[in-house]
């Protein structure tokens, strides 16, 4: 069971850029009835840890929690056993199990999983109800773990607990406890890192972890995006922590640097620009002057070939204007992106920033970019004022876009493509070359026959 | 493994499910009932999974609110606390909401607890409804059918007189919001005043509209579902369906209830044809008649194709039993039936193999299988299997777009239906 000090503890992660704001004590804000929109602590935690293609994922509890949430990311692995990530195994409890308790059909299940599918390891969710029964899911995997020789890992992060970043936290908790540092890798480089919070969606990491190899870089361990469970294991020997996009992780890292005397830097990898400074403060890390040099030898060529095949876009999307309506630290990276292909980003959301995505936009937009807190309300002014040609927004600005007769792209809805590193930044320009071209968005707002006066 | 049709589990898991929970069947019940809010009571993620899995299906944003149950909340609240404060909050966000009515739905959590989910409402000005839904129980289709049933006995009122046109049917879960408008217009067509309850038709249907979905858009409104026991008849249709219309009579038991499992194939149709032309004592519309033919004509064209053709189909029981039932009027073979949950109507079905389970169970019939209908998670494992076909049926359809739209009832829907199976047989069967 998850106590409430840790949980306290996770809430006032003191690496965590709002922490400043805070009364002390006061931590991150617990969801509102009726408010909290988004997923919750259980949601974080199998997104966090879901990527580990190796380990079977099992849910402890009713139906709702896994039935709904399965085969839903695109998470890619190269993992040439059978992909877990894209299957879902749930104890599916029924009344009887929340009378008299679940233990012994989670017991049963983990059996019939190692009897059927033999994987490396199984993390155990517990969930709201099974957490409230009071089911002894430590006990159950312990014993399990030692039955069956591998490891079976208890992640308690019900979703009553908290959010979806909350869980992510509490994974890294479980992750920290029960894997790093059970198990020694077969060899060590001065160039092993730890890459953090990238999860492979559409294949992210893929589209840099080719610049790595090259440059000499060795990625020891993943969490979790194309990881291995028993790569994780050994993640106590890197010599740096990468932390990639994801703040919920922080704790993780920072723990790691307590106990094993890892340092951690926190990079993205989206458009040119913000690649290049993330492989410039990752060797810069490590700090060996001669893997630095290789990797601005690195950059200085891929950065010329990205410059040819970006220049006929470039031509295309010259004098375009762009609103940009998204969250968190896509308020930036994406507007990073887009102004690596020449397009002027005139507003992008802050609405749910935090002070460090804030000045990054800043940093990004200039001072004449317009930082949104009310993007629903302002972004229609805004595209008026400017002469925005695209607007690129969740579904609910649809609407807007037609309004305006202006071009849109869904950057909400789930992606088939990766943006990420160089090679994404080509996959974003085609996006936009297609969606600049459309003219369905000034099309389908024609009025009808008999509104037309 | 031998599979059986018996109401207990045959392993202690489920790998790769089909089944989804009540309280989701809940939250698509109350997008049927126009400006209704739906508040699921539970932790933020049973809302948040909800809002995606019915956003991916039917491309059209969900209205739904959830009370954030938190570990402190889940000792000490009895659930006023967090249903009021939820109910203040939201209201106090968005001053010009107005709600025609709270549909309260429970989850595993909140049923653990056990809240008083009846006697907070005594505390709410605006109509409320409340439906115990855990998701330790029944499944989807039933928590759909719960929440019909909660919806009339808290808010029709009784009546003793009947409108004598007057028709109210019961669709069963699985129907789209197409299927539910074209059973509706064929009643109207025997001149009935149709409702439909609850009526996704001018809900989830896929129009386009300004406007952000923060309460259910469309369907029966508040006031109709009070006045329904004025109706004449019930029509339930699908037998999870059959306790709610009994619900109704109760409120009047001059209403005269008919109950079809299904309105799929020749004969289930004929029998919902023939049902209306007893009482309204006239025939359908020469279109209906039509369309009559058209399906005799494509059950003739089809037969061949699908009648030397094995079949596994997948899903919640209702659906299950009018599928199974039109492919065996043209002589399909249906080698498993794998349901979410147990129903007796699973009894009538006519296959090898009849059970409730999981994809990990289906998947032993694939290789046998020509044909799969199932929802979207049969697609990737499909991957592995040679010349099987599939077609895509139930909840979820995480990838096509047009779920809304598609229409296996009736007819005229089971002449498509025909089409699409053999159609999509033909890329198996002679192309290789």
């Amino acid at each position: 069971m998850v106590s409430r000090a840790k949980i306290k503890e996770l809430m006032n992660e003191s690496a965590c850029s709002h922490s400043k704001d805070k009364k002390p004590g006061e931590g991150c804000d617990k969801p509102k009835p009726g408010l909290a929109a988004g997923g919750c602590a259980f949601d974080g935690a199998q997104i966090s840890l879901f990527p580990y293609a190796d380990a079977v994922h099992l849910v402890h509890g009713p139906q709702t929690c896994l039935g709904a949430s399965w085969e839903t990311r695109e998470t890619k692995t190269s993992y040439t056993g059978r992909d877990h990530t894209q299957m879902g195994f749930t104890t599916g409890i029924n009344t009887n199990d929340v009378i008299f308790g679940g233990d012994k059909r989670l017991d049963a299940s983990i059996d019939y999983i190692m009897e059927n599918y033999r994987p490396e390891a199984i993390f155990v969710y517990s969930t709201c109800v099974t957490a409230l029964v009071g089911d002894d899911i430590d006990m159950t995997c312990k014993k399990a773990s030692e039955k069956h020789a591998v490891p079976i890992v208890p992640v308690h992060a019900a979703g009553f607990v908290g959010s979806k970043n909350l869980g992510s936290r509490l994974a890294g908790e479980a992750v920290l406890e029960h894997l790093i540092g059970t198990k020694e890798p077969e060899f060590t480089t001065p160039y092993d890192i730890n890459l953090i919070g990238d999860y492979n969606v559409t294949g992210d990491m893929w589209q840099y972890l080719p610049i790595f190899e090259k440059i000499g870089l060795r990625v020891l361990s993943s969490m979790s995006g194309d990881g291995r469970v028993g790569d994780i294991r050994t993640a106590h020997r890197a010599k740096l922590n990468v932390i990639v996009c994801a703040k919920s992780l922080i704790t993780l890292t920072r723990k790691m640097q307590e106990q094993y005397g890892i340092p951690w830097i926190s990079v993205s990898f989206y458009g040119k620009r913000d690649t290049t400074f993330a492989i410039r403060e990752i060797v810069a890390a490590l700090g060996d002057p001669a893997l630095i040099e290789r990797a601005e030898a690195v950059i200085a060529e891929e950065e010329a070939a990205l410059e040819e095949k970006i220049a006929p876009y470039k031509a295309l999307f010259a004098g375009k204007k762009a609103v940009l309506n998204t969250g968190g630290n896509k308020a930036w990276s994406i507007a990073s992106g887009l102004q690596d292909l020449g397009i002027e980003v005139v507003a992008t959301s802050v609405a749910k920033s935090t002070q460090d995505d804030i000045d990054k936009a800043r940093e990004y937009l200039g001072e004449n970019g317009v930082l949104m807190k009310k993007p629903a309300a302002e972004q229609g002014k805004i595209i008026d004022s400017t002469g925005a040609h695209i607007l690129l927004a969740g579904g609910r600005s649809l609407y807007t876009a037609i309004k305006k007769k202006i071009s849109f792209i869904d950057v909400n809805q789930e992606k088939k493509t990766s943006y990420g590193g160089y090679g994404g930044l080509l996959n974003l320009a085609e996006d936009l070359k297609y969606a600049f071209r459309n003219p369905v968005f000034a099309n389908v707002g024609k009025p009808a026959p008999w509104e037309v006066g | 493994m031998e599979f059986s049709l018996t109401r207990s589990e045959h392993k202690p898991l489920q790998v790769n499910p089909i089944k989804h929970s009540q309280p989701m069947g809940a939250t698509l019940a109350f997008l049927g009932v126009k400006d209704c809010m739906p508040l699921m009571h539970g932790a933020q993620g049973c809302a948040s999974y909800t809002k995606v899995f019915f956003t991916r299906h039917f491309n059209e944003p969900i209205a739904i609110n959830n009370t954030s149950v938190s570990d402190i909340t889940a000792v000490l609240d009895g659930g006023d606390y967090s249903i009021l404060m939820a109910i203040e909050n939201i209201q106090n966000k968005d001053k010009n909401l107005k709600p025609s009515m709270i549909g309260l739905h429970t989850t595993g959590l909140t049923e653990t607890k056990g809240d008083d989910v009846r006697g907070v409402g005594m505390h709410i000005e605006i109509p409320y409804v409340f439906v115990n839904t855990p998701d330790y129980e029944g499944g989807m289709e039933s928590g759909w059918a719960l929440t019909v049933t909660a919806m009339i006995e808290q808010l029709t009122e009784a009546a003793t007189e009947t409108k004598p046109n007057k028709l109210v049917f019961l669709p069963h879960l699985s129907m789209q919001p197409i299927e539910v408008e074209k059973i509706k217009s064929l009643c109207e067509d025997f001149g009935f005043e149709t409702y439909a309850l609850p009526d996704l038709s001018t809900s989830l249907d896929g129009y386009w509209e300004a406007g952000q979905g923060k309460l259910a858009n469309g369907g029966i409104t508040v006031d109709q579902i009070r006045d329904l026991a004025t109706s004449s008849v019930v029509i339930s249709i699908g037998a999870s369906m059959k306790k709610s219309a009994l619900a109704l009579q109760k409120k009047n038991p001059a209403i005269e209830h008919i109950h079809f499992d299904h309105l799929m194939g020749l004969e289930g149709c004929d029998n919902f044809v023939s049902a209306l032309m007893k009482i309204r004592h006239s025939e359908p519309k020469p279109m209906i008649k039509r369309w009559r033919s058209r399906l005799q004509d494509t059950m003739l064209d089809s037969h061949f194709l699908i009648g030397t053709s094995h079949f596994v189909v997948t899903g919640e029981p209702d659906m299950l039993v009018g599928i199974c039932a039109l492919l065996r009027s043209v002589g399909g073979t249906v080698i498993a039936a794998v349901s979410t949950t147990f129903s007796d109507a699973l009894h009538t079905i006519e296959a090898e193999n009849v059970f409730v389970g999981d994809l990990e169970d289906a998947r032993r019939f694939f290789d046998r299988a020509d044909m799969v209908i199932s929802n979207f998670h049969a697609e990737r494992i499909l991957h592995t299997v040679e010349n099987t076909a599939l077609v895509l049926r139930g909840f979820p359809n995480y990838e096509e777009l047009g779920n809304q739209l598609k229409n296996d009832q009736l007819y005229e829907g089971s002449t498509y239906f025909l089409f699409e199976i053999a159609n999509t047989l033909r890329k198996v069967k002679h192309e290789h």
